[in-house]
């Protein structure tokens, strides 16, 4: 059962960022939409892997079935390359608001 | 846009709601320890993630690596120009943070280290001493300890790691090697790579837009 309210709060997580993406027009708040909606995609992945009882996928922890380790292993892909991708991103505002003074991209779409 | 927006949430809330319903059944999953013994080692998750799928790790580092590329291209010019306040004198937070520093470096070098027979491996390690050096950064001023890391000198260790990590699987893939020491040296140089970057990350961040 609590794997589901997981998968729950994963897809509200992953709306959630979705909105704030399509809804918000600084790019700041884009990303910080980008950001949620990968704790989201995250956090169904883990979910999914999850079976109540079960134990960590490591030899030797008895006989109760393991968890899934694959999707744990995408996981800690995802987190690690989300970081660098984040770092690179907000590295690439900060150029942008030095350039035209703005991070709206409204804005930024007018003036070409 | 917004509609559309609005329609794909509902489409994932139907999804779920359906997920939830049990119109699809969840798998039973196989039993992990068979892989994890096929590559001499105890945690199932290592195995996976630098033997089964290591092609997929490999590329990882190599778009970490050229994250960190970017991030120092595109900061690399960038100084802050105005007057900061300086931070009051916390004498507390500089003389913990280095009493706190060689235990978290000891604690991300055992978890890089334990990686293959427990909960841990080099990303965590990597990211425990990245913190480790974000609060050193915190204590004492990023500049003050840009100078003792001097970051140059890190970019050719990192370098140096990537390659390290390459030449690793490219032994585990052509040669075949399948033993726990492989695992034990991927994870210390993948940890290395991640502090590094880590490092660059909050050196340049800070050094762009102020001290920390």
């Amino acid at each position: 059962m609590e794997s589901l309210s997981g998968l729950a709060l994963a897809v509200a997580l992953a709306a959630l960022g979705l909105w704030t993406m399509v809804t918000r027009r600084n790019v700041l708040w884009k990303l910080l939409g980008l950001n949620v909606a990968s704790g989201g995609s995250i956090l169904f992945l883990v979910a999914l892997s999850h079976r109540s009882g079960a134990r960590p996928a490591i030899v030797g922890l008895g006989p109760r079935p393991a968890v899934d380790p694959l999707p744990q292993a995408l996981v800690l892909t995802a987190i690690v390359i989300h970081f660098a991708t984040l770092a690179l991103a907000l590295a690439l505002v900060i150029v942008l608001t030095e350039r035209r003074h703005t991070q709206d991209v409204k804005k930024l779409e007018e003036e070409g | 846009m917004k509609w559309i927006t609005a329609g794909v949430l509902l489409g994932l809330a139907a999804l779920l709601g359906l997920g939830i319903a049990g119109v699809w059944p969840r798998p039973e999953f196989p039993d992990p320890d068979p892989i994890a013994t096929e590559w001499d080692v105890e945690n199932a998750v290592a195995a996976i993630v630098l033997g089964v799928r290591l092609w997929d790790t490999l590329f990882e580092v190599l778009v970490y690596a050229l994250a960190m590329v970017g991030v120092r291209f595109f900061l690399g010019g960038m100084r802050w120009q105005g007057i900061l306040p300086p931070l009051a004198e916390t004498p507390l937070l500089r003389r913990s943070a280095d009493l706190l520093f060689g235990p978290i470096l000891v604690f991300a070098v055992y978890v890089a280290v334990s990686g293959h027979i427990g909960p841990g491996g080099g990303f965590p390690a990597g990211i425990i001493l990245g913190s480790g050096l974000l609060l050193l950064a915190l204590a004492k001023g990023v500049e003050h300890l840009s100078t003792e890391l001097y970051e140059p000198k890190l970019e050719g260790l990192e370098y140096v790691a990537v390659a390290a990590t390459l030449l690793l699987g490219a032994i585990v893939l052509i040669v075949g090697v399948r033993s726990s020491a492989a695992f034990v040296a991927g994870n210390l140089l993948v940890a290395l790579e991640v502090a590094i970057g880590a490092w660059v990350v909050v050196h340049r961040f800070a050094s762009a837009r102020g001290e920390v």
